[in-house]
């Protein structure tokens, strides 16, 4: 539980962070790449001479909630399919050499490759892109977690009594998975944080004016030696966001022997 | 006969290498094809009027059925050809001088990789339980995760700013390719760091694995030196793991290098990736995505080779 903290504090603090900003989003307030502490911002201004702390508050709910969205849902879809999987080992095969081909193609390509190849698509094409480019792991991670699970009597009888597949995978085997399931939801949450933030440094996902932590890396890069803290500040905040889900997920991961 | 038992069994990994790089080939045409919104309407934004369009979609060869431009594209591939950019260029031509700066980046993270992540992981397997053990874990956990967009804009502020030790960005010489050595330090470091933590910790969990196996406890009971155990006892047995893990890590490696060479205005693809994301030039993506698959697929195929032999050389 001590491991979780760090991460849900910053998860509330993303989230509820436009509340506590003290300036305006998209307003000027001081000179461009304002050094920190004139005209009360105290993190400076970024390169239109905005209040970097504000955009800084704001800055992270988006990315929060489009990780937690795609860790959701892989989860979720992920869930169902890895058990079919284990109860239907031609389809389990299947999402093996599924995976085996997705290991071609690095996460960010594949995002540029949807994203791009779907002009209209917005915040929807990245999360289905993002959702799509992590399933086959998922899959098989829940399908390997699965098969001891169906081969147990018990899931055997169920299946001997006719029972639907639908009704096996929800009510014989996943409630017995639930541990899974959570480590699961973590170790996609942390790949999905680094996905979405890096397809924002791409310029995939939010656009200016947006305040964005990737995004605002990208554009005050060119002012980093007139304010530092436009650049650093969103970079602490996209670490500290990246360790500290690291850290739940695996907290969330059942341990195995150590040494 | 034990040869040709050989030849078979490369001749099938190889076979099975080359199916998947074939099935992700036609996975991009399909993703591209599907998807509303195609080439020629991708840079139509600039108002231009839709007859102009229309003459592009046609020197595109965007008018002809689907089938026909998929085995065009499919068949095309092993000349090297990748069709045309949304721009009217070859897509080989624009890839072919960043492709080998690319490679190199990537080529030299995966070296520093491999190289400290057994170091660290070997270190700490050895004293599992110590100060530097539970150092070296804690640190490669807490780095594995970081995005490396963000490693190296902390880079550049520490080694570039202010300490004024290594160039913030990559000058290009008159043949394209970075001018000089110091340039690909940030990078490099950029890429490898996540990556070393991700392998340091399999590095360690794959020795602590094989440490438990009853021929290294034999060894060790033996009196043999830790540094021979590790060597002879150790290693081969945890090398598929270690192997795996070192092949996983080229597909990041080349993906993390899009925002990277972002920042350090490398010249490399994924600079070049970067302008395409503007301009919505599909075909150039594509090209990218069939051309990294097929280096991932070398690095794999090295790997299965690495992993055959291993298993081959125990009973």
């Amino acid at each position: 539980m001590k491991r979780l903290l760090p991460a849900l504090s910053m998860l509330v603090l993303a989230v509820a962070g436009p509340l506590l900003a003290p300036l305006p989003l998209d307003q000027p307030v001081t000179i461009p790449y304002g050094p920190a502490g004139t005209d009360g911002a105290l993190l400076g201004g970024d390169q239109l001479g905005r209040d970097v702390l504000s955009r800084l508050l704001y800055g992270g709910r988006d990315l929060v909630i489009a990780s937690l969205v795609v860790a959701s849902l892989v989860t979720m879809i992920a869930a169902v399919l890895g058990v079919a999987g284990a109860l239907h080992p031609a389809f389990g095969r299947f999402v093996e050499r599924v995976a085996d081909v997705f290991m071609l193609l690095p996460a960010v390509l594949g995002i540029l490759l949807i994203t791009q190849s779907w002009p209209h698509g917005g915040q929807l094409a990245l999360v289905v892109a993002a959702v799509a480019l992590g399933m086959p792991y998922a899959v098989r991670f829940m399908t390997a977690a699965a098969a001891p699970v169906v081969a147990t009597g018990y899931v055997e009888a169920a299946v001997a009594g006719g029972e639907r597949t639908w009704h096996l995978i929800v009510r014989e085997v996943l409630p017995n998975l639930r541990s899974t399931v959570l480590a699961l939801f973590g170790l996609r949450f942390v790949a999905a944080v680094y996905v979405v933030s890096t397809a924002a440094f791409l310029q995939v996902g939010p656009q200016p004016p947006a305040a964005d932590w990737a995004l605002m890396i990208r554009e005050n890069s060119a002012g980093i030696v007139l304010n530092p803290w436009a650049v650093l500040a969103p970079g602490i905040a996209i670490g500290l966001l990246a360790m500290s889900v690291n850290l739940a997920a695996g907290a969330l991961t059942p341990k195995v022997r150590n040494t | 006969m034990a040869g040709a038992l050989t030849a078979l069994r490369l001749g099938g990994l190889l076979a099975r290498r080359i199916a998947l790089l074939a099935a992700l080939l036609a996975l991009v045409f399909a993703v591209v094809e599907a998807l509303p919104g195609d080439a020629a309407d991708a840079t139509a934004d600039r108002g231009e009027s839709a007859a102009d369009v229309a003459r592009r979609r046609v020197l595109l060869g965007l008018d002809q059925p689907v089938a026909v431009r998929f085995l065009r594209w499919m068949a095309g591939l092993p000349t090297g050809d990748l069709g045309v950019s949304a721009r009217g260029e070859r897509v080989w031509s624009l890839l072919a001088g960043p492709l080998p700066n690319t490679l190199l980046l990537g080529g030299l993270a995966l070296a520093i990789t491999v190289a400290v992540s057994l170091t660290l992981g070997s270190w700490a397997a050895l004293r599992p339980g110590s100060v530097t053990d539970r150092v070296i874990s804690a640190s490669a956990t807490a780095v594995l995760a970081l995005p490396e967009f963000v490693i190296a804009v902390a880079l550049v502020l520490v080694f570039a700013l202010w300490a004024g030790l290594l160039p913030a960005a990559t000058l290009a010489g008159p043949d394209g390719t970075p001018s000089s050595w110091t340039m690909l330090v940030l990078p490099v470091l950029a890429l490898a760091i996540p990556q070393i933590g991700w392998n340091a910790r399999i590095v360690r969990g794959a020795l602590a694995d094989e440490a438990r196996a009853p021929h290294v406890r034999a060894a060790v009971l033996d009196g043999l030196r830790p540094s021979r155990v590790l060597t002879h006892h150790l290693l081969p047995g945890a090398l598929p793991a270690i192997v795996t893990g070192a092949a996983t890590s080229t597909g990041m490696l080349l993906g993390g290098a899009v925002a990277v060479e972002t920042i350090f205005s490398y010249p490399g693809v994924g600079a070049l990736l970067a302008g395409a994301v503007a301009d919505r030039d599909t075909p150039v993506i594509a090209g990218v995505v069939a051309l990294t698959g097929l280096v991932i697929t070398c690095v794999l195929l090295v790997a299965d080779l690495i992993r055959s032999w291993a298993a081959g050389g125990r009973p």
